[in-house]
């Protein structure tokens, strides 16, 4: 397994949002989700996922139902809003305009 | 925003449903982290445990959740609320004592502002209040250039009819009348105003209509408006009252309306009753009526600027306006350069939107002064709480460790901390609030001693008050709880857990702030102590100099003839006779009569013109007169040093004398004896100036004030008295209380003629009252200083009673092996001297660096007087030691075996 990376701050509302945006999830499938995708790579501190979670929703990018899981269990669904719709696409710009930064920084040094 | 809301509403009040959803999402994540172990081929067991790990604190994760839900804000609130108060209910002594020293400080700070807010700071209820400006007069002439504030009827009319920068103006006098037609006196507070003064202040009427423009015209009939509170008074409130007619000072008016409740006139202090037209006040006057007199100035002016005008505008206009308004009125009879100067005379403005009062000028001052004081009290009161909030702490070291470990954040239990203190403040405020009204109504009586009418302050609670008040208990709370809530949720938690407190060194080093507090109270105690030190040496200074007269026995008997109805030629023949009988009553040593008292607050002046080279000018040449029978100087002790006193050949038809006192004598007639030599003072229009003799030189007297520098007095025969005297005031000198005098003075008048009204006060009550600045200051900052010094004495006994306990074991051990009893006094001691030293040292430092702003208040001495500060230094030490003594003595009593088995 490839070493694990600690995620930046204020990185995992951004990383929630753009799970979100391919359907609604509930918790344990985004942390699932995510891990997957960065190939293992994102650590998600499980402990930070749901105070995320409900941050997200108290601001009402994401907005909570209760529903029926695979394997026919209740479980908790979240789904992006409106406006966490729009969120992710600022959070996304400004985390590219930051990469691209950071990126052209590194180079330079180089 | 929205979503915000009904987010943290749901949550509020669905506190059960989100609870419990939340249980049921955080155990199905767990549930599924584990099937995913299982999977991944691990026992059940081990799947658990690395999903619990993975996990963290479940309480804990629900905590932060909450937090994020931001709902537990309010929740939580009312948790460490229930919580505070059941915490602050289990130690009653510890938490009255706190609030009740908190409500003194936070009381005696609203009290004080909220004189100061009714006095200076509070709007008249007018509209527009900020518009309106006093007018001034700047006398160029006058070496110290303070404007003054009164105009003559005619410079008042040309002013009002020439200027173009008010849309608006008023003008009025404040004065006394009788309601009574005969009898005893009803006094009312009276005002002449202009027919415009309630329409350019925008007051609207309450019932009936108010002056008018058309009201006020030379040689009207005149109608009075009355107040609100003098209508519910004196009426009842009853609609009735509007066409009734009134008696002042036997002038009948009727009554055409009453003004809107909350207008109490436009001088802050005074309460009006009832108000008429400027032009009615030619009735009280008889022949020479003061709407035509050009130096006689009664009236204060205020004016509305027009929107459009600015400041500068308004300045540059005034400037413009003064030489012509002051040359349309120049006094006929002024001499030419008099006249010259009275047209160099420039009008400014000062703001007006809080009304004008002479209370101000008087009072400001020691007000804000007064405030600093209690300021101070507050802060030692708030130093007092930090302590014993840190020992309570030590106290509850094990509780908070415990909660630490459980799970509380520390900014949580800060919080709780905090919760606790706001609710000692809140508590505090709300009991201060009443001590404020209490105490309020008594510096209002403080300040009305002596005054005529009484001070009406209007100290109803507006948002001014409760705003800060409510601040200082926000203040306060934070004040007194940061240091503790903070050092105390510092804990390290293994040391906690075993269950008693750690070495010897921790415990030393957790007495430092409270160390360091009580070294601030002690040096905040001594700068009240010196500052009310200072004022009570000051006050000692006044009452005891040698004034001139001998204050006590005295009874002053004010008699006015005019009020009684007796012709003015008879009224000479009316006082001699009514002198010579209260002379032979029993128990009066000596009566005579004059114009005026001493420290009456009422002065009579003129410029008085000597043919020596260089004769004082200006200021310097202002003499104060008194017009005397010949008995005053026997009957107020003030000794005639050389030529003869007044006698019954000083008639109105002889030579003009005088006798004058040792200032005028220096100042007219340096190295020469003034007896003999000749003075004049201006005279009336078209009268010569008659030379006048001085037959007799008297010691000085204070006149109108014991603090003023020069008491330059000429005193006259009462006979020669130039204008009506129809109000003079007896003095008797008793060999008696001068107040069991009282019935037969008023007897042996009435014998004379029964209509005769009389009032009656003491010499020394009169001397008193004029003292009522630095009598207040004196009183309340040594009460002020005392409850500081309490204080911070119950502050050190805390502190030092705590650290003794703190080492009682250590003191046990000590003894145990054989330490006398007096090492252990000495360490105690050695904490106590430091504490104080350090304490007296940043006390005199504060002392030195502040006291210089009390200069003005003070009376023969210096601000930085030595004998002040070092008796306030040995006093604060004194009682300092008395209040170590006990945790000293309890110290050095350690019983050994008693102590060890502590441990």
């Amino acid at each position: 397994m490839a070493k694990r990376i600690d995620l930046p701050q204020g990185t995992l509302d951004l990383l929630i949002l753009r799970t979100l945006a391919l359907e609604p999830q509930h918790g344990w499938a985004i942390s699932e989700r995510i891990q997957q995708i960065s190939s293992e790579v994102l650590l998600i501190q499980q402990g930070s996922l749901y105070p995320a979670l409900h941050r997200l929703e108290r601001r009402g990018w994401v907005k909570a139902k209760w529903g029926t899981s695979d394997n026919n269990r209740r479980a908790k669904y979240y789904e992006l809003t409106k406006t966490g719709r729009k969120q992710l696409e600022v959070e996304k710009d400004s985390w590219n305009k930051l990469a691209a930064a950071v990126a052209q920084v590194l180079d330079e040094s180089a | 925003m929205l979503s915000d809301l009904r987010y943290r509403l749901r949550s509020l009040f669905q506190r059960h449903a989100m609870e419990s959803e939340m249980d049921e999402e955080l155990r199905a994540h767990l549930d599924r982290q584990v099937e995913k172990g299982m999977q991944a081929g691990l026992t059940r067991e081990e799947a658990r445990r690395r999903a619990r790990i993975e996990f963290g604190g479940h309480e804990q994760l629900k905590e932060e959740c909450r937090d994020a839900r931001g709902v537990s804000l309010i929740e939580t609130l009312v948790q460490d609320i229930r919580y505070g108060l059941r915490i602050l209910a289990r130690t009653p002594v510890i938490t009255s004592v706190a609030i009740l020293s908190l409500a003194l400080g936070i009381g005696a700070n609203t009290a004080i502002f909220s004189l100061i807010d009714s006095l200076m700071l509070r709007m008249l209820p007018v509209q527009h209040p900020e518009q309106l400006v006093q007018l001034q007069i700047r006398n160029p002439q006058r070496a110290n250039g303070q404007p003054f504030g009164t105009f003559t009827n005619p410079l008042w009319e040309t002013l009002r009819d020439h200027q173009d920068v008010f849309s608006a103006m008023l003008a009025w006098e404040s004065t006394p009348f009788d309601l009574a037609q005969g009898g005893a006196v009803q006094p009312a507070n009276g005002m002449f105003v202009n027919g415009d003064y309630f329409r350019a202040l925008g007051v609207q009427p309450a019932a009936g209509r108010l002056l008018t423009l058309t009201d006020d015209h030379r040689g009207c009939a005149g109608a009075a408006v009355i107040s609100y509170g003098f209508w519910q008074q004196r009426f009842g409130g009853a609609p009735g009252a509007i066409g009734n007619v009134i008696s002042l000072d036997d002038h009948s008016y009727q009554v055409i309306g009453v003004s809107q409740p909350g207008f109490y006139g436009t001088e802050v202090g005074v309460k009006y009753d009832v108000a008429i037209p400027i032009c009615a006040a030619a009735q009280f006057d008889g022949t020479q009526s003061r709407l035509d007199q050009r130096s006689w100035w009664w009236l204060s002016v205020i004016g509305r600027i027009k929107p459009e005008i600015n400041p500068a505008q308004l300045k540059a206009r005034l400037e413009v306006l003064s030489p012509q308004v002051f040359s349309a009125v120049v006094p006929a009879n002024w001499d030419a350069k008099g006249q010259e100067n009275f047209r160099k005379r420039t009008l400014l403005t000062v703001p007006a939107a809080t009304g004008t009062t002479y209370l101000r000028r008087e009072f400001g001052q020691p007000l804000n002064i007064l405030m600093g004081v209690v300021g101070l009290v507050l802060l030692i009161a708030c130093a007092n709480i930090a302590s014993l909030m840190l020992a309570r702490a030590a106290a509850r070291h094990k509780e908070i460790a415990l909660r630490k470990a459980l799970g509380a954040s520390r900014p949580r239990l800060i919080r709780q901390l905090l919760t606790e203190c706001m609710l000692l403040s809140l508590a505090g405020a709300l009991l201060g609030v009443f001590f404020a009204r209490w105490g309020e109504a008594l510096l209002v009586r403080f300040i009305s001693t002596g005054n005529d009418p009484v001070v009406f302050l209007d100290l109803s609670l507006d948002w001014r008050i409760l705003g800060f008040t409510a601040g200082l208990a926000v203040a306060t709370g934070l004040l007194f709880g940061m240091l503790p809530a903070f050092r105390s949720t510092r804990v390290s938690l293994t040391s906690a857990m075993k269950g008693s407190q750690s070495g010897e060194s921790e415990r030393r080093v957790k007495f430092r702030p409270g160390k360091w507090i009580v070294a601030s109270q002690v040096a905040l105690s001594l700068v009240l102590l010196v500052a009310s030190g200072l004022f009570l040496r000051s006050l000692v200074k006044l009452v005891t100099m040698d004034i001139g007269f001998d204050r006590s026995n005295v009874l002053l008997v004010s008699a006015n003839l005019h009020t009684a109805k007796v012709a003015a030629a008879e009224q000479p023949a009316m006082f001699d006779d009514v002198e010579s009988r209260l002379r032979s009553l029993p128990g009066v040593i000596s009566a005579s009569r004059s114009i005026l008292t001493p420290v009456s607050n009422r002065m009579w002046n003129n410029e008085i013109k000597v043919d020596t080279p260089n004769p004082p000018s200006g200021d310097n040449a202002l003499v104060n007169f008194n017009f005397i029978s010949p008995s005053y100087f026997e009957t107020m002790r003030t000794p005639l040093l050389a030529g003869r006193g007044f006698n019954e050949e000083d008639t109105k038809t002889s030579t003009q004398v005088a006798i004058v006192n040792e200032s005028v004598g220096k100042r007219f007639f340096p190295g020469v004896n003034p007896i003999g030599k000749f003075f004049r003072v201006d005279p009336e229009p078209g009268k010569p100036a008659v030379p006048i003799q001085i037959v007799g030189l008297v010691k000085d007297a204070k006149y109108d004030s014991l603090r003023e520098e020069s008491s330059v007095t000429a005193y006259f025969p009462i006979t020669q008295v130039p204008e009506h005297a129809e109000a003079q005031t007896f003095e008797l000198r008793t060999a008696i209380p001068p107040s069991e005098l009282m019935t037969p003075v008023q007897e042996a008048a009435a014998s004379v003629d029964k209509n005769i009204p009389l009032e009656f006060a003491t010499l020394a009550q009169q001397v008193d009252d004029s003292l009522v600045q630095e009598r207040l200051l004196a009183t309340l900052s040594t009460f002020f200083g005392a409850l500081a010094l309490l204080l911070a004495m119950i502050g050190l006994y805390g502190a030092l009673s705590y650290l003794v306990t703190q080492r009682q074991v250590e003191f046990g051990i000590r003894l145990a092996l054989g330490a006398p009893r007096r090492s252990i006094l000495r360490l105690v001691a050695r904490d106590v001297v430091a504490v104080l030293a350090a304490g007296l040292i940043l006390g005199v430092c504060l002392s030195l660096a502040t006291v210089g702003v009390l200069q003005k208040l003070l009376f023969g001495l210096a601000a930085r007087d030595t004998v002040t500060l070092l008796v306030s230094v040995s006093v604060l030490t004194g009682v300092a030691l008395l209040a170590a003594y006990l945790p000293a003595r309890r110290a050095m009593r350690v019983d050994p075996m008693v102590a060890l088995r502590y441990e």
